[in-house]
């Protein structure tokens, strides 16, 4: 990737993620949202992570894969279960990892 | 410490991936520094360099526009604060930061200044922790045989079960993987993420009044 996209990506990002949180609590500390954005806004997190699983774990590097042959879903499964029981981003990461390796070996 | 504990290796995580998607060190840890953003950063990094940089911005906005309900939450005790100290908690605001110091807030402890703490303690564990991935990355040779591919599907994984407080969380998270999938092959550039998002996110606010 070429130097100047990556120093604009970082600015822009470092700009927008400031605006986003910033003029939220120097606005609402004035005014109230609508109930329906609140709502709206509640959701969005969710629905975000769960897309993003859904077109990494279905469709890794822009195939899809049959369900039993593709390591990124059966390793999503068990990494889903660990952060469920520990909470830990760092456990369910580095577990995810060594599930995701083995089924890849399973799997040839 | 647990603050620092959680971002420590997950900015490892960032700096190491980002080095391998063709950063420089330096221009991860300057993301880290400047953004501290755990998901928004790590989805601008999935988009590149596929999307150009309105698309990768326009995805690190969507998916930190929790961002405007946490600020909006949090408003009503920042009332009495400065300006300035509301920029600086604004910068440091995290989805752990804000769990933290709504928790503190319930139990009477939160001020500006614990507030201040919180943030800065959260800063340094994501920007060191990017430092020594990013600079540790250059040693390790070809991550793929250590199975880095899935260590992004992995975390979002994780934060999905993490966002998941209710019945109406599964339903609206499989009306969004039902959005996205069909979406996947339609759209360039993942703006499946997006628009399946922002419509299930609908759905949700329609349904559950």
């Amino acid at each position: 990737m070429n130097t100047t996209y990556v120093w604009a990506v970082v600015i822009g990002m470092g700009v927008v993620n400031f605006v986003v949180r910033f003029v939220p609590i120097a606005v609402v500390t004035r005014v109230q949202l609508p109930k329906p954005v609140k709502r709206w806004l509640s959701f969005v997190p969710v629905s975000v992570m769960a897309a993003l699983v859904a077109g990494e774990v279905l469709r890794p590097g822009g195939a899809f894969p049959l369900p039993w042959q593709n390591p990124y879903l059966l390793a999503a499964v068990p990494t889903g279960l660990v952060f469920y029981k520990t909470r830990s981003f760092l456990g369910a990461t580095v577990a995810g990892v060594a599930f995701f390796l083995a089924f890849r070996v399973l799997l040839g | 410490m647990p603050i620092f504990l959680g971002y420590f290796p997950v900015g490892m995580a960032f700096g190491i991936l980002a080095t391998t998607a063709g950063f420089g060190p330096l221009q991860a840890v300057a993301c880290s520094a400047f953004a501290l953003a755990g998901a928004g950063q790590f989805i601008g990094l999935s988009l590149m360099p596929a999307a150009n940089v309105f698309g990768v911005l326009v995805a690190t906005t969507v998916v930190n526009l929790r961002y405007v309900l946490f600020g909006a939450t949090m408003s009503p005790f920042l009332r009495d604060t400065t300006l300035p100290t509301q920029a600086a908690l604004a910068f440091s605001l995290t989805d752990e930061t804000f769990a933290v110091n709504i928790a503190d807030h319930q139990q009477g402890l939160a001020s500006p200044s614990s507030m201040a703490g919180v943030g800065a303690i959260a800063w340094v564990g994501w920007v060191g922790g990017t430092m020594v991935g990013a600079y540790a990355a250059s040693l390790v040779g070809d991550p793929a045989r250590f199975g880095v591919e899935f260590a992004m599907p992995a975390m979002f994984t994780a934060l999905l079960v993490g966002q998941i407080e209710r019945k109406r969380h599964i339903v609206v998270a499989a009306i969004s993987a039902a959005i996205a999938v069909p979406l996947v092959t339609v759209l360039p550039n993942k703006w499946y993420l997006i628009v399946a998002s922002m419509a299930a996110a609908a759905i949700g606010a329609v349904v559950y009044r």
